[in-house]
């Protein structure tokens, strides 16, 4: 019996012994982990790629619930508001057709002056719709998981819109699945151009609800309700694409009020505007001799 | 007398049941919620999953488990990877090493020692991202209010874990 004892007590030493093994090899493997992810990304990059595309339909089925629930409290908020919605929908139509009229107008202006100069049309752009099925990331990154990959078309770096404007950029693109970079993220920098005036800056996210402007030349240049939109820099994004307006400027701290709202996006659009962008894999350039 | 195998499949499928709940809580953090400004104040679902089993049934939820749903979580939340799988690890080790201290408390015990372990393992992972991610620290703030969100929903999810757990493993 007391060897029994004896056994039983060996054994479960032994076992405590082996847990703390375990529990200490494994904290030495996650600030491993942390180190290779710091130094190669790319091998990080095609593990989170191959997982994404694994666990998108589970996340695919997990977001309907949510997505029906979230239609159903929009189409009771619409009926609430049936009557004065109404109202201002005649209101803006009627406010539509004048800038119709003024658009027909400016179009064939702008189509003899094309023929005029015999101007070379860019190529038009092409997008995939996909619909958005992970908000990941929480407090401490932003991205948004969608259900289409390089099948669809979807290439890294193209840029990802809904009808207000700029959501961010393809991160990572899988087979059937892609991750979207925000432009709330902290790792998101884009060149923009601010009001009328068109100062540049760089708007830079710090994974808040309203990302920053960075160097801005002039700190008058920037003030509340200015409207930001893509600058072309960098080749990144075209020019000229809805981000926000400016919050607030407060002692050089220039806040930027996207017009997407990134708890509100169920579908958005991959857009392909035939630039090859600052986040593309592209292969290096020669040596020079 | 060993059990017919149909039986032997059932009691596997409850035994993985703390590993199913953790793993469905890790991925219901990234689903969308549609609720205004809740996405980037996401509560730390998975933590709360691993807390609690480690209390009640550290037999079923090991530490290359819990390891595993750390290395998923920041694989698909594009976060420096390691970082939760470290503080998941340092939680379950936390509480194996006080289970005298856990053993048959009140609730509200219970809960401010997750309030605690929590914001310690909230900051962690804030210093661990800051420094391994590429562009710096990300709001102090922000964290926080996301550690205030887990600390107000961990009653409600914990209710619905200890459901599961006398309804699926009470038999036992």
């Amino acid at each position: 019996m007391r060897q029994t004892t004896g056994q039983i007590s060996r054994f479960g030493t032994l076992k405590s012994l082996l847990q703390r093994f375990a529990f200490l090899s494994l904290i030495g493997i996650t600030f491993a982990l942390m180190l290779i992810g710091k130094a190669d990304t790319v091998l990080v990059d095609r593990a989170r790629t191959t997982v994404t595309d694994a666990v998108t339909p589970i996340l695919r089925v997990m977001s309907e619930p949510a997505g029906v629930i979230a239609n159903f409290i929009n189409n009771i908020h619409e009926l609430a508001n049936i009557r004065e919605e109404n109202a201002e929908l005649r209101e803006a139509n009627g406010r539509l057709l004048q800038w119709q009229a003024a658009a027909q107008r400016l179009e064939s202006d702008n189509q003899s002056l094309r023929n005029l100069l015999a101007l070379v049309p860019e190529p038009g752009a092409t997008f995939v719709t996909a619909r958005v099925v992970a908000d990941t990331g929480g407090a401490f990154a932003q991205s948004i998981i969608i259900t289409a990959g390089t099948q669809a078309g979807v290439r890294k770096g193209q840029v990802v819109m809904t009808g207000e404007g700029v959501v961010g950029r393809v991160m990572q693109a899988g087979l059937y699945s892609s991750r979207v970079l925000l432009i709330t993220d902290i790792n998101s920098r884009i060149p923009v151009l601010i009001g009328d005036a068109g100062n540049r800056a760089i708007m830079a996210g710090d994974n808040t609800l309203r990302p920053r402007l960075r160097y801005l030349g002039n700190r008058t240049a920037a003030a509340p309700g200015d409207k930001v939109v893509t600058s072309g820099d960098a080749e990144a994004f075209p020019p000229g694409l809805p981000i926000g307006q400016v919050a607030r400027v407060d002692d050089g701290v220039v806040e930027v009020e996207p017009f997407v709202v990134r708890d509100k996006l169920q579908h958005v659009r991959v857009v392909d505007f035939g630039l090859e962008g600052i986040l593309a894999d592209q292969p290096a350039p020669p040596a020079k001799k | 007398m060993p059990l017919p195998f149909i039986q032997k499949v059932d009691l596997g499928a409850r035994r993985m049941m703390p590993f199913g709940i953790t793993l469905i809580l890790m991925l219901f953090a990234m689903t969308p919620t549609y609720i205004t400004g809740l996405s980037h104040i996401t509560p730390m679902y998975a933590f709360m999953a691993v807390y609690f089993w480690s209390i009640y049934r550290p037999d079923l939820l090991g530490y290359g488990t819990v390891f595993a749903i750390g290395l998923l979580e920041d694989l698909l939340g594009g976060t420096p990877i390691g970082s939760t799988s470290l503080i998941l690890l340092v939680c379950q080790r936390v509480v194996f090493s006080q289970q005298k201290f856990f053993n048959s408390r009140p609730f509200a015990l219970i809960w401010a020692a997750f309030a605690l372990l929590a914001g310690g393992a909230a900051l962690i992972r804030w210093v661990c991202v800051g420094l391994a991610g590429a562009s710096g620290f990300t709001p102090f703030g922000t964290m926080v209010a996301a550690y205030g969100m887990t600390i107000a929903v961990y009653p409600i999810v914990a209710w619905f874990m200890a459901k599961a757990q006398m309804k699926l493993l009470a038999q036992q």
